[in-house]
């Protein structure tokens, strides 16, 4: 191998995938390391470059990270989640990162905070909801809205049901598209579960994602319920290629998502064009 | 100052080319292209500038990144050698050498540096050329070029009778023409021709400030009517940087490597999944104009446009960037 003087930051490092959790029947989290451990350490809402080498290399939110590995969650929607898919542990990985903004974090300090989240959109904000719990004292009273097409594609589930309701000072409210036989909780789409949940913007922040369409009524009932732009958050995903703001795909006006976002207030998204 | 005889610079670009590689205009196929020296080809340093802009030679078409091997769930990567070789570009147009500034922006700043570009362009010194004469596509002067004098430059050339003046602009400049011995000879009184002033005149103050206020104008749906998505355009633009990453398997071995890409092209955002964010033309031919006016100049302070003209010149339905400029400035938001 060549001796570098300076870090390339296009050619990934060597990764493996150690353990990996059937989420649903189309998502499943990847637990990454390398050799050294740790590829990195992200902050909440930062991104991977993940790839195989012959199939293709793609950016992903980090979902979560213990002390020797990073976690992604993958939905199979193309060529390289599909063949992720099919991995098993052990598997090589090439793994570059972290990229992107993170979430900001000045802004949530003290407050109580609010997490809607529709399907895979849970994943980036799983990675703020788990610095939150690990840093609890720093915020307020943490509240988490979720919900998926069917109890099946209920993404982490062992969070919602059983870690998240047990921290203190925590809610956790889940709605399914359409249940199933066995379902006992609440039927009906996200933006109007939150409007029936109905809370108050006093002290809150609120922090969205999940499929664009979701993430548009989303904002109009928070916006419904009183909150400020500058008092809502989202994370946005583009197609991109390099990560580091140059080969210019994922741009949002003179933005890079890459690397100005993916996590943008809703009054800074409401000064770009809406082409996302 | 000092110059050098016409019938002397082959055996100037010569002596170059006996430490670096040195890249020069020369006819090929009856245009004229950014070629290595080899002592025979036919120099084109007449007054039009090459059909492809030099950019290529820092930032290639393709570029390999680095290679794998996969055996079972088993995988390495070997990074590429680096590119140490010296490159002196010569007859390099003021047009040209501000696309080089601009690709450094992209390149080089904003938190993270492109490897592969930075040691291309470290390695490389320019030789400029005046330009005497402009083409009818030509607008450089637009954007506060002056087609006598290019910017960032190691040498820089002016057009004589019989020869070329020669002013070495930088020390990486003057080590080049100390090369050069006694074929350079004093200059004397010579006095260069004029500095081309292209006939094509365009106004770009205030365009950012207007196109600010028209993402959702009708006009792109106008302008994009007859666009056919090609990428000429962006093929053959000197500031268009835009790149693909992809992989070539070669048994249990590959490679990944970079190329150019378009935002011409539908793929270019298209995301696993189906969603586009630039669904048609439309959205498409926006953004490339709305890159280079706008947001270019929203993000590093510069306009990603040099006047080049080689897009107008070269589209196959005449969609004309000059025209799309003065057109905005008058549109009624």
């Amino acid at each position: 191998m060549a001796v570098e003087a300076r870090v390339n930051p296009l050619v990934p490092m060597e990764g493996r995938i150690v353990k990996i959790i059937e989420e649903t029947p189309d998502v499943k989290t990847f637990h990454v390391t390398t050799e050294k451990g740790k590829p990195f350490t992200p902050m909440p809402g930062q991104l991977a470059m993940l790839s195989l080498f012959e199939v293709g290399e793609a950016m992903f939110s980090i979902t979560s990270q213990g002390p020797e590995h990073l976690e992604i969650a993958i939905k199979r929607v193309g060529m390289l989640t599909e063949a992720l898919h099919e991995a098993e542990p052990g598997q090589t990985v090439g793994i570059r990162g972290p990229y992107g903004n993170g979430f900001p974090l000045d802004m949530f300090y003290g407050k109580d905070i609010l997490f809607i989240a529709g399907g895979i959109g849970l994943a980036p904000v799983r990675s703020l909801i788990n610095y939150c719990i690990e840093h609890r004292e720093k915020f307020g009273h943490l509240w988490i809205i979720y919900g998926a097409r069917s109890p099946a594609d209920l993404c982490f589930k062992q969070d919602l049901f059983e870690n998240w309701p047990r921290v203190e000072n925590c809610r956790v409210d889940v709605t399914v598209d359409k249940g199933d036989e066995g379902w006992k909780g609440h039927e009906g789409f996200v933006p109007a579960f939150v409007e029936k949940l109905n809370p108050s913007p006093e002290g809150k922040v609120a922090v969205t994602c999940g499929p664009p369409i979701m993430i548009k009524f989303v904002l109009q009932s928070l916006e419904k319920l009183g909150f400020r732009d500058d008092q809502i958050v989202t994370t946005l995903e583009m197609r991109m290629k390099c990560g580091i703001g140059k080969c210019g795909r994922c741009n949002l006006g003179s933005r890079y998502v890459c690397l100005d976002g993916p996590v943008f207030t809703l009054a800074q998204l409401k000064e770009m064009p809406n082409e996302y | 100052m000092v110059k050098i005889a016409k019938e002397k610079l082959p055996v100037l670009l010569q002596a170059w080319a006996a430490g670096a590689m040195v890249f020069v205009p020369q006819e090929r196929e009856g245009t004229r292209v950014f070629l290595p020296w080899n002592g025979e080809g036919k120099l084109a340093l007449g007054e039009e500038n090459t059909l492809e802009p030099p950019k290529d030679l820092f930032f290639p078409r393709t570029e390999t990144m680095y290679r794998y091997k996969v055996q079972g769930q088993d995988a390495e990567i070997t990074e590429v050698p680096s590119f140490e070789d010296k490159m002196i570009l010569v007859g390099v147009r003021s047009c040209d050498a501000r696309s080089f500034a601009l690709m450094d922006d992209v390149f080089l700043t904003k938190g993270y540096v492109d490897e592969f570009y930075r040691r291309r362009r470290e390695n490389t010194r320019v030789v400029a050329l005046a330009c005497t004469e402009a083409a009818p596509t030509c607008f450089c002067t637009a954007f506060g070029i002056d087609p006598g004098r290019a910017e960032g430059v190691d040498v820089q050339m002016r057009p004589l009778d019989d020869g070329y003046l020669l002013e070495a602009v930088t020390e990486a400049g003057q080590e080049l023409l100390n090369q050069a011995g006694s074929l350079l000879e004093e200059a004397g009184k010579a006095s260069p021709p004029g500095a081309a002033l292209p006939s094509l005149q365009v106004d770009v103050g205030g365009v950012t400030e207007k196109l600010q206020q028209m993402f959702e104008h009708p006009y792109w749906t106008e302008v994009s009517r007859k666009c056919l998505g090609c990428g000429a355009c962006t093929y053959l633009c000197p500031t268009c940087h835009c790149f693909d990453i992809q992989s070539e398997n070669l048994g249990n071995t590959g490679y990944k490597f970079r190329c150019w890409d378009s935002c011409m092209f539908s793929e270019y955002t298209r995301m696993a999944g189906g969603h586009n964010p630039r669904p048609s033309k439309k959205e498409r031919l926006r953004n490339r104009f709305l890159h280079k006016l706008q947001y270019f100049p929203e993000r590093y302070g510069k306009f990603a446009c040099v006047g080049c003209g080689r897009c107008l010149d070269r589209c196959p339905v005449n969609v004309d960037i000059t025209r799309v400029i003065r057109e905005v400035k008058e549109v009624t938001l």
